[in-house]
């Protein structure tokens, strides 16, 4: 193939047909064992992988982008588990939005809990990464190495 | 865990006993009377051009199975043993010598040793060099490569590579190395003793060998080392030759100056410089035409090769003489221009930054060598004049990649000369060697050069012997690494994968690859940049128009040049008559000067797409359709974008009565408002272009907005760890 020679030639090829484009999706839930999940976080969730569920401290906090300006609720799984309820009894927890107490919820029972509450619109900021956040008022300090947990954390996050 | 520690070690001793014995079997049959010091690096190194060749006709073949390791290398060392060995002379020892630069050279053997031992780490070893042996060695032999332009380079040394790999991986590739670089210190020395200089030539071959970045580079799975040795073998050679005068040794210096460019296109000019020795030395047509041919053997077959893949006999350069759709030429001269300058504001701080900091060139060659200039005092030795003038010509081709392992090839004659200016001292020999090897010892040089200069950094000994698991410390070592094997899990055999960020791919038996090393690359970053950057997008629309042409063929030509980088870029082009668009049709023939194989890119009704002359736009470049039959046309419609807009000028041109002929130049400008997705068409687009992954590395610019709307993109991260993420690209 030298430059002096004819140039090749092709056939028109097929034509690509325009794809619909997504909706912007309003928010986001994130699993605990999402790839790259620990890039949300803000702080208090333990970082290093597990399985589907991660170690909340005293104030876990994630970071959401928000794009459209619907209507989101505040989403949480999360558990108590038996062996912190034994030593410090019922927690409650506060759950938050960009630093807005959504609610408070007292929890007087271990194991498995879910959390959804509407949010009001004017504590979110369209175009900007909104904090979804919990405070636990009591942590539980583990007896072998005295470090302090608060709860365990399965799915968090803003969503319709 | 012994025997994984020792599969390296055993598959290099045996490669290295391959070159070796195929060498003997060489030396042989030039005839040449060689000492029993030369011996040893004269056969290793001409052994390595003959086995390069053996395995090369294996790849060929697709036969590069373990047992055809075993039968050709085996056969070959067989074969050597079993054939008496040429008696060699030996002459009395120099204890004294040895002694001294015993003392001095044995820390740094052992270093080295323990160094190529270890796991491999290097960036270029671990990615591209071993990564291509890899993909050769899984096909059983050669195959099209078209998203790496390094598999188009000569490929000398790392077929080496190949047995030692498949048997003993990565640090095998390594110490074959290593064993080039005790081969280039040996020839250095037996060249100072055939020259009646063995303290000079002690001298240098030990300022080499400490050299830092020969010591890197030599104990990696990098080949420049490699390229040294060969280098100075055909230099060697011609000067047995001058004293001998026998053809066959002739041809050994031709065989060498061919596997010279076999191993780095860069070191083309040892042939030339061979066939100026031998003219000067005897004027007759014949030992020109020996060295020739000789060297042709060895060269012949990488440029058959790049011509059968990729259609350009030396690929990845001279695309504007062999236009290949594998390549693209503005890529290639962007990339070259890189390597030409790397970060050096000022060429007079290059001796500086060579021996002394290596921050930007990426290594030091040592302090010894702000000397090399006194060579010059040795100039009334002939052997000085031509040690020189080898040096002057392989540092020539230093200034097309600044790197400071391309000096290498440089570094044995510089260092003879020099030492040879200092022949009659032994002190002074002794000190220069002495501070070239305290200066360049792995834990003094970060005193003074650059803290990340390419260089040794450690005494692994642990990981050489397997005591640290190879996982932890490359884990430690390779940024990427483990990523790279979960990867494997999250993909299968057969998977394509795109990366924004260059990684060891010889870690992975997944194909992945990176954005700038091919034409199809390319294209396939371009897709995604116009989707998430705004001037790359169709924003512009020319509007032709011109007097109505009855016409079976149309051009739209450039008429006027950009500078550099400047291209011509076309998303869509439209023909009209009267007002509506002339329905594309199958009986259509596009075409384009240059880059012809992407022109579908301009008709494909996608606005993740355009052709792109990939050129410098200059008078000429055109776009032609013949539309199969007469068809009337009065206007044509060009959406391209903002990212390259000198100020362009076209000529319409209809073909009529046997010429090409103007119609029209003139044309109108109109912004296209707003500014659609395109993320989910750009994924969709390369998804059907066979690559069904891509790596975003945390550095990209759009590693957020990919991880905040991966679903408005249409992926799913799958893997993310390293500061990487894997995304599998969803069908839509």
């Amino acid at each position: 193939m030298c430059a002096c020679e004819k140039q090749p030639e092709f056939p028109v090829p097929e034509q690509r047909v325009p794809i619909e484009i997504p909706k912007a999706l309003s928010g986001r839930i994130l699993n605990m064992d999402d790839p790259g999940v620990e890039r949300y976080f803000v702080g208090d969730i333990l970082t290093e992988p597990s399985s589907s569920w991660r170690w909340a401290f005293r104030h876990p906090a994630v970071k959401i982008r928000i794009r459209t300006d619907r209507p989101l609720k505040y989403i949480v799984d999360l558990a108590v588990p038996e062996i912190t309820f034994r030593d410090t009894g019922p927690v409650t927890i506060s759950f938050l939005v960009n630093n807005h107490v959504l609610d408070r919820v007292r929890y007087t029972t271990p194991g498995e809990h879910h959390f959804e509450k509407a949010i009001p619109p004017d504590w979110i900021v369209v175009g900007a990464e909104n904090v979804a956040g919990a405070v636990i008022d009591k942590l539980w300090t583990a007896p072998g190495d005295g470090n302090q947990f608060g709860f365990i954390l399965s799915r968090i996050g803003l969503a319709e | 865990m012994i025997s994984a520690a020792l599969m390296p070690v055993f598959a290099a001793a045996f490669v290295a006993s391959g070159c070796y014995a195929t060498g003997t079997l060489a030396l042989r049959w030039t005839r040449a009377k060689v000492d029993s010091i030369e011996r040893i690096p004269l056969a290793f190194l001409l052994g390595a051009a003959f086995l390069h060749l053996a395995i090369f006709a294996l790849m060929s073949a697709h036969l590069t199975f373990r047992a055809a390791w075993w039968i050709l290398i085996g056969g070959l060392i067989i074969a050597a043993i079993r054939q008496r060995a040429p008696r060699s002379e030996r002459r009395a020892a120099d204890w004294t010598l040895r002694i001294v630069f015993g003392a001095i050279t044995i820390p740094f053997t052992i270093l080295y040793f323990v160094n190529a031992w270890a796991p491999e780490t290097s960036p270029d070893g671990a990615s591209y060099h071993l990564a291509i042996v890899a993909r050769y060695l899984r096909e059983h032999g050669f195959v099209r490569i078209t998203t790496s332009m390094y598999a188009d380079l000569s490929q000398g040394v790392e077929l080496l590579y190949a047995p030692a790999f498949a048997i003993g991986r990565h640090s095998a590739a390594a110490l074959v190395h290593f064993a080039f670089l005790l081969a280039l210190a040996l020839a250095i020395y037996a060249y100072g003793k055939r020259i009646g200089e063995p303290w000079a030539g002690a001298a240098a071959a030990a300022i080499v060998y400490a050299s830092p970045v020969a010591a890197r580079d030599g104990t990696t799975a990098y080949i420049d080392v490699a390229g040294a040795a060969i280098a100075f073998a055909s230099f060697y050679w011609l000067e047995i030759w001058d004293t001998q005068r026998e053809a066959r040794i002739l041809a050994a210096a031709g065989f060498m100056a061919g596997y010279a460019f076999a191993a780095k296109y860069t070191l083309f000019v040892v042939v030339p410089v061979a066939l100026i020795y031998v003219f000067r030395r005897e004027r007759r047509f014949r030992p020109l035409l020996i060295v020739s041919s000789a060297a042709a053997v060895m060269i012949a077959p990488w440029l058959i090769k790049n011509w059968i893949f990729v259609r350009d006999p030396i690929a990845p350069f001279a695309t504007t003489i062999f236009p290949t759709p594998y390549l693209h030429t503005l890529t290639v001269q962007e990339w070259a221009a890189w390597l030409r300058r790397y970060d050096v504001k000022n060429f007079w701080t290059l001796p500086r930054e060579v021996t002394l900091i290596g921050g930007l060139t990426q290594g030091t060659i040592g302090p010894i060598f702000l000397l090399a200039p006194l060579g010059v005092l040795a100039l009334r030795n002939r052997h000085t004049r031509w040690l020189l003038a080898m040096g002057a010509a392989l540092l020539a081709t230093y200034f097309g990649n600044l790197g400071t392992r391309f000096l290498l090839p440089c570094l044995p004659f510089f260092a003879l000369a020099l030492c040879l200016a200092f022949a009659r001292s032994r002190i002074m020999l002794t000190a220069l060697v002495l501070a070239q090897a305290v200066g360049s010892w792995y834990s003094v040089l970060p005193l003074y050069a650059n803290q990340y200069t390419w260089r040794i950094y450690e005494f692994p000994y642990k990981a050489a012997l397997r005591l640290t698991p190879s996982e932890q410390y490359l884990g430690e070592r390779i940024g990427e690494y483990n990523f790279l094997r979960s990867m494997e899990a999250q993909t299968k055999p057969g998977d394509r994968i795109l990366a924004f960020a260059g990684v060891a791919a010889s870690y992975t038996s997944r194909e992945i690859f990176g954005s700038y090393e091919g034409a199809e690359n390319n294209t396939l970053t371009d897709i995604f940049d116009i989707a998430r950057y705004d001037p790359a997008r169709p924003s512009r629309l020319l509007t032709f128009h011109f007097p109505e042409q009855q016409t079976r063929r149309i051009r739209l030509m450039l008429a006027n040049r950009a500078t550099a980088p400047q291209q011509w870029n076309v998303h869509e082009l439209r023909f009209y008559s009267r007002g509506s668009e002339i329905e594309r049709s199958r009986d259509w023939r596009l075409t384009s000067r240059p880059n012809p194989w992407e022109i579908q890119m301009a008709f494909d009704n996608s606005p993740v797409t355009r052709w792109r002359s990939y050129q410098t736009g200059e008078p000429g470049m055109y776009i032609q359709v013949d539309f199969g039959k007469s068809q009337l046309v009065d206007e044509i419609r060009m959406w391209t974008s903002h990212d390259f807009e000198w100020p362009m000028r076209f000529e319409v041109q209809s073909f009529e009565a046997g010429a090409w002929r103007k119609a029209g130049d003139s044309f109108e400008e109109t912004e296209i408002p707003g500014h659609p997705f395109l993320g989910r068409a750009a994924t969709a687009e390369i998804l059907a272009r066979g690559v069904g992954y891509i790596v975003v590395p945390n550095s990209d610019p759009s590693a957020e907005d990919l991880a905040d709307g991966y679903e408005t993109w249409g992926l799913k991260p799958v893997l993310h760890q390293d500061g990487l993420t894997l995304y599998k690209i969803l069908p839509p």
